[in-house]
């Protein structure tokens, strides 16, 4: 014969009940006391270790004065070190390689001349020079100027650019 | 007023105030104390009732003092500090619930047999008695967690429907629902496990 829900409703309540009366052990209370007791609590500024009567202003004024002075003079100290700055410092950047602003040389040591090109001036006329013809003096001469090489190629390259440089 | 009260008005205030917050915090350790005193036991078997073990009962009661220790400036807040005591507890418990892993049935039957109440009974009667009742706790882990919850701490004669609305975070009308509930599955899976025998 199968017990009515009833039964089974009223058993599962009884042993609920009867878990839920259980006695806490002895001496949780101290236990609990104990572990709190040694627990971390947030750090107080200000703990006297001697008890500070309301007639002992006199002390709670030095104490003042030497916090202040300490403040004071380690402030004071920091000051005094730090160097004045009369003005301001302006750091130079190496010139680029490229007066035209065309392609940069990106530190390559064989750079034709193609990469840079030729940089045109304004024509300039051209002073008569002695055992030169008139007709040679009067065609305009339009000076070509080679682009400013970097310090590094300047040996290898020196030859070249002059053996090289288009005169028109 | 005095020669360094007059130069220093500020910094003997500062002063004063220590003392007072001294004070305020002994009296905040005291109110503490006292609550421990008053709830420890009835934080105990709540947290008995769910995890089942003395020793984690007893280290869940323990934590929750402890985040009670940290958070004790909101003392005076508190309106009713055995409710609010019981959910701090009933949050610990679930979590370790959820963490631990499932325990042997003869772990649970051993331990209710050592916590048991033996009244004259003889040590197979308390047996058989940890047996019935380990079983009706296996069912109760079979319940759906929210019906589950209600029906444990509806076992609690201290806490009214209201308080354990408090508890759980719920209405109390939903409180009453979920109990309905619970106590219908329960007696639906006790008898189909007495059927089954």
């Amino acid at each position: 014969m199968n017990p009515s829900p009833n039964f089974s409703q009223q058993s599962a309540d009884e042993t609920l009940r009867l878990i839920a009366s259980l006695p806490a052990p002895d001496g949780l209370s101290d236990r609990i006391h104990a572990a709190l007791r040694t627990a971390p609590r947030n750090a107080v500024v200000l703990r006297w270790p001697v008890a500070i009567s309301s007639h002992s202003s006199f002390l709670r004024g030095a104490a003042a004065a030497a916090i202040v002075c300490v403040v004071a003079g380690g402030g004071w100290r920091i000051y005094s070190h730090v160097p004045a700055q009369t003005s301001p410092q302006i750091i130079q950047m190496p010139q680029s390689g490229s007066l035209s602003g065309g392609f940069g040389s990106a530190g390559a040591r064989h750079v034709p001349d193609t990469l840079n090109g030729p940089v045109l001036t304004r024509h300039t006329p051209v002073q008569p020079l002695p055992g030169i013809s008139d007709e040679t003096q009067a065609q305009p001469v339009k000076a070509i100027v080679p682009p400013a090489k970097p310090v590094a190629r300047a040996h290898k390259h020196a030859s070249h650019t002059t053996a090289s440089a288009p005169v028109h | 007023m005095s020669a360094s009260q007059t130069l220093f008005p500020g910094w003997t205030e500062i002063a004063s105030s220590a003392v007072h917050d001294a004070d305020r915090q002994a009296a905040k350790e005291q109110a503490l104390a006292a609550l421990v005193e008053q709830y420890a036991s009835t934080l105990y078997r709540v947290a008995f009732s769910v995890l089942r073990n003395q020793s984690d009962a007893e280290d869940a009661v323990q934590e929750a003092f402890l985040r009670v220790l940290r958070h004790r400036d909101n003392l005076d807040e508190v309106r009713d500090h055995r409710v609010w005591l019981i959910r701090i507890v009933w949050n610990i418990v679930l979590d370790r619930k959820r963490r631990a892993r499932t325990r042997p049935e003869t772990d649970d039957i051993a331990d209710l047999a050592r916590v048991l109440p033996s009244h004259g009974l003889s040590a197979e009667q308390l047996a058989a008695a940890a047996q019935h009742h380990a079983h009706v706790l296996r069912c109760l882990e079979q319940l759906p967690p929210k019906e589950r919850e209600v029906l444990t701490l509806s076992a609690f004669e201290e806490l009214s429907s209201v308080e354990i609305a408090a508890v759980l975070g719920i209405t109390e009308s939903s409180v009453r629902s979920r109990l309905f509930r619970a106590r219908n599955l329960m007696a639906d899976l006790l008898q189909h496990a007495r059927s089954t025998r």
